[in-house]
């Protein structure tokens, strides 16, 4: 710790500027009149001297402007805009409390100042959703879903149906950063995917960075995904809820002291027998999700906040086969102003995934996990008018339980097996500049540094000449080495350690008000590697450290665009273009098996991956008919080449699709109020089949009939295009306007038009004709749902 | 004992209903010797006995409804510790082919399987494998996922002195590869659950176990996976090509598919009942 004190000194050093006379600085906190909730990105600004800016994650907010007499506009979509008439002759502190928009000032003109600061911003490739828009949308089964409905904007893409995760940009799923109230969530889905693990009620705010990423972020290469969580209503007591189709909700928050001390605690919690209908035996299946925040605002300069998440899956048959995981999260954080200027956040941060597995009929449970604590301090230093500063440094402790498998009954004859746990501490610090250097043009940049320490564990395998794994002429394959001693470490000692500087660009141009142009650089490291050699992650890959035998992946990514908004505001375009380019993404020999493998690294091969693409947005912002059009052009591919010449690699050493590399994907979503009663929306989604592998030829073996599959044709074939329209209608009934409880009805229709599409595509011999055939599987068909909202 | 009872048993729940044949037109290569000899000598049995068949054929597109037979090719053994010849034929033409005289493997000693076809020449060598006797197959009452299967209570004793490998053959087409790794040496015992729509009952079933080497117990992981008996899905591992033992060693790049290994099996015979519900 010492180390980090002096770095922190050195930034405190770097940020002391000249103070100057003729200006002053107005500072403080905005919230939702309603609840206290503090927002996030509300612009204030003062058209005289067009300067402006906008709250922080934690609803602060500093601006040094010239003394003087103003106008000033705070505005945040989806409120009524106030404007007021300050006088700033000296160091000011004012909070403001923005009430939620009524329907009249829906198309308040002064909302296109938000539009025009974020043609003016820096930041680029960032999409956001509201809490109410992801309500809209309809999904699968009702379940208002933020992943489900982050994919319809460009540049994100899932691998369909009931697969987990989400690809950003070409990206693999394991290269998204998933936080929540800061703190690293690893699994991000309930029912191996088909629901995502955040809870809508809960969410104040999502942001999902696909480029230009800001220094404070690292350690995954591809997104961020920054989603906060209410901090409870510290006005009045309120309860929120929702009955559906898969699950039920339900949020209390209220205040314990009022505008000091609040709570909020949410759950979700899904029928238990969710699969019984289909099989006639003893089966259970649920998942559920608490949510839980307590905050205390002691003063002006300080507030508490505790936030805790715990999911968990749970899916059994009798007693034969049980399979439980999920994630837990529990956080603290300090709020401390120093002064109007510095603003900073201390977090500690304990994070934990955990997977089991029982398998009576053969005997044996099985465990692994994850287990992390991060601490972490953040500040923003609101330098000048010009320049605003944030930096902080941030420590990561993981120990990775690779699995353990131990007998679940005497007669089990298994033997209990412990596969050696790894440890290994990530270290950063970064300083961030937005530099607001013209009226026409500003830049944010700033510098990542990070290191990565492997610690000693108990065994280390060791390989003749380091290889582990080695090339067969003779029969043509990769093989495993063997293994040729093991090394012992004391847990304090250093087997690798890697150091990173991560520099991170971005820059907007002005053309006009309503027109920009942003370019962007980020070098991204990521020390972690999730073994998956499916075509979307499962729940039990297990995450592995860099170290002796696994490199630190690393990204370069440029991204251009072009922004644009019409008619005041009233539309916008937002275009990007962008290349990625990654070291170090591993792919697997054939046959390899990564699961309970304590020589993960004897069937591992290292490669490079690169993605490129155009994408496209235009948006209605407002009115009773709003919505979006979104196409991404793009391709994500991989190379595996063999480490010398008389070595194949994978496909021969050439490019190969990444089994998330979709050519075209399109959605459009439309929503339309036709009257105070009844809202309706609509998804359409068009992409490309994802990649797929076509059989060559077959033949027998023992009576098997085995397809035959071209080393030299990886991901070379496709599945049928996907694609599929959505609909949904809201209804308020009007006996709302006048009572406490409100209430929503929200009727959805999934794949309207019941489009097969193909999840996977398998090829196999009929049991009964003894033909092969082409077994086309897909998850849903049209799939109606009702969902009850309320909130009291 | 690993994905392999665990993401079936997500695509049985979660995707069974919704599957349909679809026509694919699939790429194809041009047709490959396919080398069959997986040798068992049934160690248990008075007197020891063996199937020592060399099932030759060729590879076919993947919707070809037939599998051609090679039946003009000269097989042969040579066992490496005397370089003594052991000949073979296809005496009823199906390219199925037999030693001339019955002829079992023995302990301790590399055989080398030679095969002359289309005038280039394939080799491969094995050497048998240590098994050990099934101690006990018996019917259960317990059923997995769809209520339908047959609980089969398999046990046998693991030897504690070497790493071991098994196969296991339950009836016709149901394969199962097992290593020793998390029971070894002890009296391990497993469910396997049977599943036969047409089963009419009493039925006869046979059960076997076999010693297989590493290589092969990969080979043929990969191979159930690649049958199809694991349908699919977003879970399924990215398809890879399968090659085996064998070489060709005319022509290095024309590579056969199939594999050359010998085994000591054991044979268990259950029949099995109607269960009381």
């Amino acid at each position: 710790m010492l180390l980090s004190k002096k770095i922190l000194i050195l930034f405190f050093l770097l940020s002391i500027t000249a103070f100057s006379q003729e200006k002053i600085t107005l500072s403080g906190t905005v919230y939702d009149n309603k609840n206290n909730e503090t927002l996030i990105g509300v612009s204030i600004y003062f058209p005289e001297i067009n300067i402006g800016t906008t709250t922080n994650q934690y609803g602060f907010y500093s601006i040094t402007i010239p003394k003087g007499n103003y106008q000033v506009q705070v505005s945040y979509l989806g409120f009524s805009t106030i404007v007021a008439s300050l006088k700033l002759l000296e160091k000011t502190t004012k909070n403001f409390k923005l009430k939620e928009a009524t329907e009249s000032l829906d198309e308040i003109v002064l909302e296109t100042n938000i539009e025009k600061l974020n043609i003016r911003t820096p930041q680029m490739s960032v999409n956001k959703l509201s809490s109410a828009t992801i309500k809209q949308i309809p999904v699968v089964l009702g379940e208002a879903d933020i992943i489900k409905s982050l994919i319809l904007l460009p540049g994100v893409t899932s691998a369909g149906e009931g697969a987990s995760g989400f690809n950003v940009r070409g990206g693999a799923a394991d290269q998204n950063l998933i936080l929540l109230d800061e703190a690293i969530v690893f699994n991000s889905s309930h029912l191996f995917g088909f629901f995502s693990v955040f809870n809508p009620d809960v969410i104040k705010d999502v942001k999902l960075f696909k480029g230009g990423i800001p220094a404070k972020y690292g350690g995954r290469l591809s997104s961020v995904l920054d989603i906060y969580q209410k901090e409870g209503n510290s006005k009045d007591f309120n309860v929120t809820g929702g009955i559906g189709l898969v699950s039920s909700r339900l949020l209390i928050e209220g205040p314990i002291e009022k505008e000091k001390i609040s709570f909020l605690i949410g759950g979700r919690s899904s029928y238990a027998h969710l699969f019984l209908p289909l099989f006639d035996n003893d089966n259970i299946a649920y998942f559920y999700d608490l949510n839980t925040k307590l905050n205390y605002r002691i003063n002006y300069r300080n507030s508490v906040f505790f936030s805790g998440y715990f999911g968990k899956d749970f899916f059994g048959i009798s007693e034969n086969f049980i399979n439980t995981y999920g994630n837990q999260v529990a956080n603290l954080r300090w709020n401390h102003l120093f002064s109007d200027k510095l603003f900073s956040n201390l977090s500690l941060i304990y994070s934990d995934y955990f997977y089991g597995l029982t398998l009576d009929f053969v005997g044996f449970e099985w465990d692994s996990g994850i287990t992390n604590y991060n601490i972490k301090y953040d500040f923003n230093h609101y330098v000048n008018d010009k320049i605003k500063l944030s930096y902080g440094i941030n420590n990561i402790y993981t120990k990775f339980n690779p699995g353990k498998i131990i007998p679940n009954r005497e007669d089990s004859g298994i033997v209990a097996e412990k596969l050696i746990d790894k440890y290994a501490n990530e270290f950063a610090f970064y300083l961030n500049t937005e530099h607001k250097i013209s009226d026409k043009f500003r830049m944010q940049y700033g510098l990542r540094y990070s290191n990565f320490t492997r610690l000693g564990q108990d065994e280390l395998n060791v390989y003749a000449n380091n290889e582990a794994v080695i090339y067969n002429q003779e029969f043509k394959r990769y093989e495993s080495a063997t293994l040729t001693g093991i090394e012992n470490f004391e847990r304090s000692d250093v087997i690798a350690s890697f150091n990173n500087l991560e520099p991170r660009v971005s820059m907007s141009y002005i053309i006009d008000d309503f027109t920009s142009v942003k370019a962007s650089y980020n070098r991204m490291v990521q020390y972690l590697h999730l073994l998956s050699n499916t075509a979307s992650p499962t729940p039990l890959d297990v995450w592995a450290p860099s170290g002796k035998y696994i490199k630190p992946q690393l990204l370069d990514q440029y991204a251009v665009g072009y922004f644009k908004s019409f008619k005041d505001g009233k539309y916008t375009l937002e275009t990007e273009a962008f290349y990625k380019d990654i070291q170090n993404r591993i792919d697997y020999i054939n046959g390899a098996n990564l699961v309970a493998n304590n020589e993960i690294e004897t069937v591992i091969l290292n490669g490079k991956a690169r993605a490129y693409g155009l994408e496209m947005l235009l948006k209605k912002n407002e009115g009773d008919f709003q919505g979006w059009f979104s196409y991404t052009l793009s391709r994500s591919e991989q190379l595996t080449s063999g480490r010398t010449a008389n070595e194949p690699g994978i496909n021969n050493s050439e490019w190969y699709s990444t089994p998330f590399d979709k050519t075209h994907d399109f959605s459009i979503n439309a929503s339309y109020k036709l009257n105070e009663k009844w809202k309706f929306n609509s998804n359409f989604v068009f992409q490309t089949g994802q990649p797929a592998n076509y059989p060559v030829g077959q033949y027998e073996i023992q009576g098997l009939n085995v397809p035959i599959f071209d080393d030299n044709r990886r991901n070379a074939d496709r599945l049928p295009a996907y694609h599929r329209l959505d609909i949904s209608a809201t209804l308020t009934p009007k006996k709302n306007k006048n009572r406490k409880w409100q209430g929503e009805w929200v009727f959805g229709i999934y794949n309207l038009y019941g489009r097969q599409n193909a999840a996977s595509l398998a090829f196999r011999q009929n049991q009964e004709t003894f033909r092969n055939e082409a077994v086309q599987t897909s998850i849903f068909g049209i799939v109606p749902s009702v969902t009850y909202n309320f909130n009291f | 004992m690993k994905k392999l009872y665990i993401l079936p048993v997500l695509m049985i729940m979660l995707f069974s209903n919704c599957e349909k044949v679809v026509d694919i037109e699939v790429p194809t290569i041009q047709p490959k010797l396919i080398i069959d000899a997986s040798f068992e000598v049934f160690f248990d049995k008075i007197p020891v006995n063996a199937n020592t068949v060399v099932k030759l054929r060729l590879s076919a597109d993947y919707f070809e409804e037939t599998i051609p037979t090679v039946t003009n090719a000269t097989v042969f053994l040579t066992d490496l510790s005397n370089n003594t010849i052991i000949n073979f034929s296809d005496g009823d033409a199906d390219g199925n082919y037999e030693p001339l005289n019955p002829f079992i493997p023995i302990d301790n000693v590399t055989y080398e399987l030679t095969i002359i076809y289309d005038n280039e020449t394939y080799k491969g060598t094995a050497t048998k494998v240590k098994s050990t006797p099934l101690s006990k197959v018996e019917q259960g009452d317990k059923t997995l996922f769809s209520g339908e299967e047959i609980e089969l209570k398999i046990s046998f004793k693991d030897n504690i002195l070497e790493e071991n490998y098994y196969l296991f053959n339950i009836d016709f087409y149901n394969f199962l590869t097992i290593e020793d790794r998390f029971f070894n040496g002890t009296n391990y015992n497993f469910s396997y659950f049977y599943e036969d729509e047409n089963i009419e009952f009493p039925q006869e079933i046979d059960i076997k176990i076999s010693g297989i080497t590493k290589e092969y117990f990969t080979y043929f992981r990969v191979l159930v996976d690649q049958s199809g008996q694991n349908s699919g899905g977003p879970f399924e591992t990215v398809p890879s090509s399968l090659l085996g033992n064998m070489i060709n060693t005319t022509n290095k790049s024309n590579f056969p598919l199939g594999y050359f290994h010998i085994s000591e099996t054991d044979t268990f015979t259950i029949s099995l009942v109607e269960k009381s519900n």
